[in-house]
């Protein structure tokens, strides 16, 4: 039995991924814990590895009219140093874990491992992005929130292999990220929320709101927003408590060894609160 | 799986299982013993070394990743005048006490000034947030790597 | 003139350790060794009924109660704690027995395929519950004055209640030791404190004579405490497995194992009864300290002795009633940790005062200072403060440097600050240092001289600033000063490397040597000068009493820390710190700083971040991703200045400095907390999740 194979390009990448079932790894942050079996000891994978981290194709970003497509191995050190992706985006990413690991860790894999806590998934969730699919067989794509479908679920095929991100060329107007942690550096995601809007002439034009960490997959609601939209800064300055109450029951933490529910709860609604209040101040 | 890498400045080729631990591969293959485990899981720093010039927790990278890679550890780094710079500036500092974490973080403290000559207090704090140490409380250990970045005019 | 010996050198260990050339226990090579590896109960409190062993590959071996060949108990305090579980277990981590081996593989998959029939028994797993129970290992007491007639005769009586957790050490390097049988003589290598403390326990388990064991330092990445009394239980282990196997055997601990396994902070429950007078001066006070033990007494009942002598921190009460108990919960056995109970005490005094001013609504330093102690008033168990005490000007200087009496009088919510006095006793509690007979030798030979103790360095400094002592009082160069290797068979017991007193006494007693080597340097031969701890004949200690002077001399601080409160989250920002502090005198002010800023950092860890639950026995928190501790990110920036007041007996006037700068912050981060908030607080650690709810009670 082979254990791993390191294939010199994505074709031949999918063509092992169709005849063997493999596990794709590409900078290992999180396979290589969880498979981890203590001190001088290498970590056990119970099936061949499939090394996709050093394929070009999977390594480039590149602006294409309006959208940004985001190859699946690029680091989060390399995101933080592009002048294509926006601003907001990198404030979630370099909160995430170390220096040392984002130098290893690869957005895709922080998709496919659709943890909960996952710390690209608020904003990715946030702005609508599609993830291109590639087999031997073909290609599809899918929208992050069909694709993630339950904590540590998502909807990868046995063939198949995550290579591209593609999230809208675009900023917003009024840009909110909050990640509180179990301290300031080096730490998972206790609860997340990412508020993004536009106001145009004193009146909403757009509105994305994302929760993460506090229910299985990232908390997003289209048809909230859409109550938003049109309204006037200070009607939803007034709309607060009944947007806090609308969202509430879609919050739905749980207590562990990081944080209880009734605070992550809690500072879920407050923060969005204070995205709220924030951007009822725009004009 | 048969990995072909260059180590400390010396072409390597060895035939390991590809999910080995580059952090075993360096201390157990190749005795360099400079580089520590403290966790095995990322969350510590002390197995810090460079690849392609970047701190990277070695405890994580399996072997397999490092096919065509450049890996610098300690037992190389430490003939170069950058680290003369940061042993004497760490001296005066009081940068080191109980010495376990001090390989991850001069390996850190190279990483970040090759990319960073002139780092503001703010970038040596965010530099150093993956390379935990429990003696000094970092203060110390920032004075030794601003030092370093102040008198090394030129080495970086 | 010769520079004062405070001026900072470089440390003598600096260049190795930078350079990764310093070689830790696994770092080391023992040709022909086997590793091993610990079976641990799964149970917090159970019988076992059988073990199912699989077959053995050649080469590989099974260590277990039946192969320790003396007592199966670690020698320590009380010396309670099996090497090897015998029938039972009572706590989730105890070791049961260890899978020798060559191949780490094989030793792994020997380990999942042991099977323990365990019946279960229902555990005691929170301290409320071994209150209820009454599960004491220790009970001790002592009293001052007519308490009963203080509190009869009261104006006011304020009750409060104090909880502290547990704390991690998070040495970076994990647990490790090494045995190697060879010559008829059993050596043992490791990371530890106190080689001696390892000789005695592995006397008693191997049933010899010490003469046949050496117990060897190897480089220590960090200790804390942790690495006391713990590394004898490893020590036992693996002399028992080298001697049944004929061959080395290292046994290193997986780091979310050591946090399992290995000894913790006593989390505290402390209760306050205070008497005050018509003008609200607190006359006195009535202490219950309940410390959770954990499932063996250990070395606890030293622990619970300094947390109630220093139970009353730098105040002087007429009237005192002071009671401490250990209790025994199914849970990790808790150990030394930097503080060793004070600082648990010293919290819940410190934040009792505060209290009470905020109540009386009296400012709450102005409040302290009236009742500080100084020179000839007595101490809480009856003792002397036989030296000036520099407080006063230590508060003077902390709040110049702070700005703490504008910052206090603003009142912004969300932001605050706050101020804690403190102290350490020197040395070992009572008679401690009498029964240790610390000794010494100096060696000259040619224009060197080899310095013999059994001080460890574990990161502290201890053996540039032994070797600084020596150099200094000679008048020679560092470089002609040799530290012996740290290894029983060729150094004197010093005493352990514990209680903030290698400077002091350790240093004490090098110094007086070197002065008397001194008058005999030009001796032709080599001249070898031993010095013993002798007590000074002024202090009294009764030891049934728990009277007279607990302590020689004291170290003495103030902090100040700053915070702001995040309005939305409620999470904390320490901002600074400013701390002064008395030690007598720096014997070289790189490493002292070095080590009053690593300890308010993790005072300040076990007051805020540093959460550690468990449940039904098990730890909640049992790897680095999910126990934190302080990053670069987290680190407050502090000014540290030093007030000395020089101690006659001390190196130079050196006192106890160590533990000091941990006792000190995490009051300070409370009392700031509770500045910003306006809510009292009372227990730690501080968390956003706890400040919430505290918050939203009282608003």
């Amino acid at each position: 039995m082979v254990d791993g194979f390191r294939p010199k390009t994505l074709q031949e990448a999918l063509e092992i991924r169709l005849k063997t079932d493999c596990l794709p790894i590409a900078g290992g942050t999180d396979l290589m814990v969880q498979k981890a079996r203590g001190f001088a000891l290498k970590p056990d994978f119970d099936k061949p590895l499939l090394f996709i981290g050093h394929l070009p194709e999977l390594n480039k970003i590149s602006i294409e009219k309006d959208q940004i497509h985001i190859g699946a191995g690029v680091l989060l050190t390399d995101l933080l140093n592009s002048d294509k992706i926006p601003e907001i985006f990198k404030e979630a990413v370099c909160l995430m874990a170390s220096p040392p690991s984002r130098n290893l860790a690869s957005v895709g894999g922080n998709i496919c491992n659709a943890s909960p806590a996952g710390d690209t998934l608020p904003h990715l969730y946030a702005v609508d992005t599609q993830l291109v699919l590639k087999s031997a067989k073909g290609e599809r794509k899918v929208p992050i929130d069909q694709f993630i479908t339950g904590p540590k679920r998502t909807d990868l095929v046995k063939d198949e292999l995550l290579t591209k991100i593609i999230i809208p060329n675009r900023i917003f107007g009024v840009n909110y990220y909050r990640k509180v942690g179990q301290r300031k550096g080096m730490s998972l995601t206790k609860a997340a929320f990412q508020g993004m809007a536009d106001i145009e002439q004193g009146k909403l034009t757009d509105v994305r709101i994302a929760f993460g960490s506090v229910a299985p997959t990232i908390v997003r609601s289209r048809e909230i927003e859409k109550t938003m939209i049109g309204k006037s800064v200070e009607e939803i300055k007034e709309e607060i408590p009944e947007i806090l109450a609308k969202y509430a029951p879609l919050i739905r933490p749980i207590d562990d060894a990081r944080s209880s529910a009734a605070y992550r709860k809690k500072v879920c609604l407050r923060l969005l609160e204070d995205f709220l209040r924030k951007m009822s101040k725009e004009k | 799986m048969k990995i072909e890498f260059i180590l400390n400045n010396e072409p390597q080729t060895i035939d390991v299982h590809p999910a080995r631990r580059l952090l075993d591969i360096l201390r157990e293959d190749f005795k360099l013993t400079s580089v520590k485990e403290g966790c095995g899981e990322g969350e510590c720093g002390a197995c810090v070394v460079l690849m392609n010039g970047k701190a990277v927790n070695s405890c994580l990278v399996p072997a397999g990743n490092i096919v065509g890679k450049s890996i610098v550890t300690l037992e190389s780094f430490k003939e170069t005048k950058r680290y003369q710079m940061i042993e004497s500036c760490f001296l005066e500092a009081g940068s080191v006490q109980c010495g376990f974490c001090t390989p991850g973080i001069v390996m850190a403290t190279e990483s970040l000034l090759s990319e960073n000559p002139h780092p503001t207090d703010k970038e040596i704090k965010e530099a150093l947030s993956g390379n935990l140490c429990r003696c000094t409380g970092y203060n110390m250990i920032f004075k030794g790597i601003h030092l370093a970045a102040e008198r090394g005019q030129g080495l970086w | 003139m010769k520079d004062s010996i405070s001026k900072p050198i470089q440390r003598v260990d600096g260049p190795a350790k930078i350079s990764g050339e310093a070689k830790y226990l696994d770092d080391m090579h023992f040709e022909n060794r086997l590793y091993a590896k610990t079976l641990r109960s799964e149970r917090a409190k159970a019988r076992i009924k059988s073990i199912r062993r699989p077959e053995l590959p050649d080469g590989f071996f099974i260590v277990d109660k039946n192969d320790v060949p003396g007592v199966n108990r670690m020698r320590t305090v009380v010396s309670d704690h099996p090497i090897f579980a015998e029938d039972s277990v009572e706590y989730i981590g105890q070791p049961i027995l260890l899978v020798v081996g060559p191949e780490r593989e094989t030793i792994y998959d020997i380990l999942t395929h042991i099977v323990i029939d365990y019946e279960d028994i229902e555990p005691l797993v929170t301290l409320e519950d071994a209150e209820a129970k009454s599960t004491v290992f220790t009970d001790y007491h002592y009293d001052k004055g007519n308490p009963a007639k203080a509190f009869a005769e009261a104006a006011t009586i304020i009750e409060d209640e104090f909880r502290t957790g547990y704390q991690e050490h998070v040495y970076l390097e994990p647990q490790g030791m090494a045995a190697e049988y060879r010559d008829g003589t059993m050596f043992v290598y490791g990371s530890m404190q106190c080689p001696f403390y390892a000789e005695g326990a592995l006397t008693e388990a191997l049933s010899w004579d010490a003469k046949q064991i050496r117990v060897i330092q190897t480089v220590t990445g960090g200790a804390f405490g942790g690495k006391e009394e713990f590394p004898s239980l490893t020590a036992c282990q693996v002399a028992v497995a080298s001697l049944k196997t004929k061959r080395p055997v290292i046994l290193i601990y997986d780091r979310d194992e050591d946090i399992i396994c290995s000894t913790k902070r006593h989390p505290s429950i402390v209760r306050y009864k205070a008497a005050l007078n018509e003008e609200n001066d607190v006359i006195a006070l009535d202490i219950d300290a309940l410390l959770d033990a954990g499932a063996y007494n250990g070395l606890s009942p030293v622990v619970l002795q300094r947390a109630i002598f220093s139970a009353t921190g730098v105040y002087n009460f007429p009237h005192l009633n002071v009671r401490g108990r250990n209790f025994m919960t199914n849970k990790v056995p808790s150990g030394a940790y930097r503080g060793f109970g004070a600082p648990q005490t010293i919290f819940g005094t410190e934040m009792l005062m505060h209290n009470i001013a905020e109540k009386l609504d009296l400012d709450p330093l102005n409040y302290k200072m009236r009742h500080m102690l100084k020179r000839g008033d007595a101490t809480c168990t009856g003792g002397q403060i036989r030296d000036i005490v520099k407080l006063p000007e230590i508060i003077d200087k902390v709040i110049a440097m702070s700005d703490y009496r504008k910052k206090y009088k603003s009142g912004e919510k969300y932001s605050g600050v706050g101020i804690s006095l403190f102290l350490h006793g020197c040395g070992f509690t009572g008679n401690g240092e009498q029964m240790i007979k610390g000794k010494i030798i100096l060696k000259k030979s040619g224009e060197t001289v080899i310095l013999k103790v059994s001080s460890t360095e574990m990161g502290q400094g201890a053996e540039t600033v032994l070797r600084k002592i020596v150099a200094y009082s000679l008048d020679i160069s560092l470089e002609q000063v040799k530290y012996e290797s740290v290894d029983t068979g060729l150094i004197p017991d010093s005493g352990p490397t514990v209680a903030s007193r290698t400077t002091m006494i350790v240093g004490g007693l090098l110094r007086q040597a070197s002065l008397e080597l001194k008058d005999r340097w030009d001796a032709a031969e080599d001249v070898e000068v031993s010095k013993s701890y002798k007590h000074p004949d002024f202090l009294e200690w009764d030891n049934d009493t728990f009277k007279g002077d607990a302590y020689p001399v004291y170290s003495w601080g103030a902090n100040v820390v700053e915070v702001a409160i995040d309005p939305v989250t409620y999470e904390i920002d320490v901002k600074k710190i400013w701390a002064v502090y008395d030690v007598g005198m720096p014997i070289d002010e790189t490493t002292l700083i070095g080590q009053m800023q690593g300890g308010i950092a993790q005072g300040i860890g076990w007051a805020t971040i540093e959460v550690m639950e468990t449940d039904h026995g098990r730890l909640l928190q049992k790897n680095l991703t999910d126990y934190k501790v302080p990053t670069s990110m987290d680190a407050p920036p502090i000014d540290c200045e030093f007030i000395s007041q020089p101690y006659e007996f001390g190196p130079f006037g050196a006192k106890c400095a160590g533990e000091l700068p941990f006792v000190g912050a995490p009051p300070a981060a409370a009392a700031a907390v509770s500045h910003a908030l306006k809510i009292p607080i009372t227990s730690i650690p501080l968390t956003p999740e706890n400040l919430m709810e505290m918050d939203s009670h009282e608003n």
